[in-house]
């Protein structure tokens, strides 16, 4: 069953991620308009693009670790799905593909 | 020997689910379906069943004893040691908490085993008579058994418990001097059921989903065994007893002062419209008419284990990431067994179709 102090941790901890990294795309826009060149702003993009990357990667080996140890199992009984098994394994990696592409949009 | 199963256990880390859970899942969609069942029910005889069972997971097995023979016997055998081989198998590749509950449940076997040798011995009956009832699908190996049922009496088969420091020869100890005494079975077989309903209870008092899981299990079947005393009682006309010395603590909805009552009515109408607002009324009423035409208590029995049966799959359509995959799974093989072995002896027998297909469990 889903835990529900574990699922207001999660969704309290993405709310909180995505305000700061939205913080920090409108603050580098905003800068960037006034064309001064600050340090800060460049930290406050490097940090949220970090973010962006980490977050989703560790997303992703979360759920990569969850359907691999399921796919073990799977494949133990009944070898004849292996396909589907790596399918499945392979589809968290979307995740950090997504969390690649932010970073490169928030750098960009 | 339980304790230190679940000690074992005690030491595997994880709560992890996912991997026994599919596993599990897998060995699921190898059990037959109701059209397998049925194509075997109309085999002409015993060798044509074992050369559909050659094509299935039953096949190592079988192969294993038809050296002995392609007889009833020899089938028998093979699905016994199937079944022991997928329980053993279930429980090895269990989480830590997952082996807990299912060995904690699985401990009914223990009883079953412990019982049938107590039996054996005080009917006098030969080791391999006895041996050919056991299942050693819990606790005990069949080393374990085999070297119990080579006991002269029911005393050192208790000694020999105690020894191993198995946990019930403590129960079996405190009721052997009233057996010695009265040579009544009931004593020793009564005190080992109180004792487990308690251990298994108190056992499966942890918090959370998997736990209450396993809980509803159990108490279902200290209902079922509650409920069956009821109709022995009244079977048996033993009013003068006082019935509460055969309560078993730990049901979910037959309560100490309800089994007084039910077990103190004149006749099993009076039982069942009590049961009606019990989830154990619907069933028992479903057979009622087959008991008033056979008689036998053994209706009642059968209602009952389908009942505690159907509780377990029920426990299995939950959480997909919880224990009760495996509980479900367990109950599955071990009904599919049963069906196998009816299916087995009747043709042995020459049953007619429609009798085995009667007395099939749950399909």
């Amino acid at each position: 069953m889903i835990d529900k102090k574990k699922t207001a941790k999660l969704v309290f901890g993405a709310a909180f991620l995505a305000t700061l990294m939205g913080a920090a795309t409108a603050f580098a826009a905003e800068t960037t308009a006034t064309a001064a060149v600050d340090w800060r702003v460049s930290a406050a993009k490097a940090m949220a693009a970090g973010l962006a990357m980490s977050v989703s990667a560790l997303a992703a080996g979360y759920a990569q670790a969850k359907i691999g140890s399921a796919g073990a199992g799977t494949l133990a009984e009944r070898p004849e799905v292996s396909i589907w098994v790596i399918t499945l394994q392979a589809l968290p990696e979307v995740i950090v593909l997504l969390g690649f592409v932010s970073a490169i949009m928030i750098n960009g | 020997m339980s304790e230190q199963t679940v000690s074992l256990y005690a030491k595997r880390p994880g709560k992890d689910y996912g991997y026994c859970n599919a596993r599990a899942r897998g060995m699921r969609s190898r059990l037959f379906t109701r059209a397998f069942l049925d194509d075997l029910m109309e085999a002409q005889d015993v060798k044509r069943v074992i050369q559909m069972l050659q094509d299935t997971e039953y096949s190592v097995d079988i192969d294993a004893e038809i050296i002995h023979g392609k007889t009833f016997r020899s089938i028998d055998e093979a699905l016994k040691r199937n079944m022991v081989r997928t329980f053993q198998k279930v429980i090895g590749f269990s989480n830590d908490q997952a082996g807990l509950l299912l060995t904690t449940l699985l401990g009914r076997w223990d009883l079953f085993n412990l019982k049938t040798i107590i039996r054996g011995k005080h009917m006098e009956l030969s080791p391999d008579e006895i041996a050919v009832s056991l299942m050693p699908l819990a606790s005990f190996k069949e080393v374990d058994l085999n070297v119990l049922t080579r006991e002269p009496d029911v005393r050192a088969v208790i000694d020999t418990l105690a020894t191993w420091g198995v946990e019930y020869a403590a129960p079996l100890r405190d009721a052997v001097v009233e057996y010695i005494k009265t040579q009544d079975l009931s004593f020793l077989e009564l005190s080992l059921d109180r004792y487990y309903a308690v251990s298994a209870a108190n056992r499966l008092r942890g918090r959370g989903q998997n736990y209450q899981v396993a809980r509803r299990v159990l108490g279902a079947q200290t209902d079922s065994t509650n409920l069956l005393t009821v109709f022995r009682l009244l079977k048996a006309d033993m009013h003068d007893i006082d019935p509460s010395r055969f309560f078993l603590s730990g049901g979910l909805d037959i309560d100490e002062a309800q089994f007084s009552a039910l077990a103190a009515m004149s006749d099993v109408d009076e039982v069942l419209d009590r049961l009606k607002s019990t989830p154990y009324g619907k069933p028992l009423e479903e057979v009622v008419l087959t008991y008033i035409e056979e008689g036998s208590i053994s209706v009642f029995e059968r209602a009952l284990e389908e009942f505690v049966t159907r509780r377990a799959f029920a426990a299995g359509r939950g959480d997909p990431l919880g224990v009760g995959i495996l509980i479900g799974y367990l109950w599955a093989k071990q009904n599919e067994v049963t069906n196998l072995r009816i299916i087995v002896k009747g043709i042995s027998v020459g049953m007619p179709v429609e009798r085995m297909r009667k007395e099939l469990i749950v399909v």
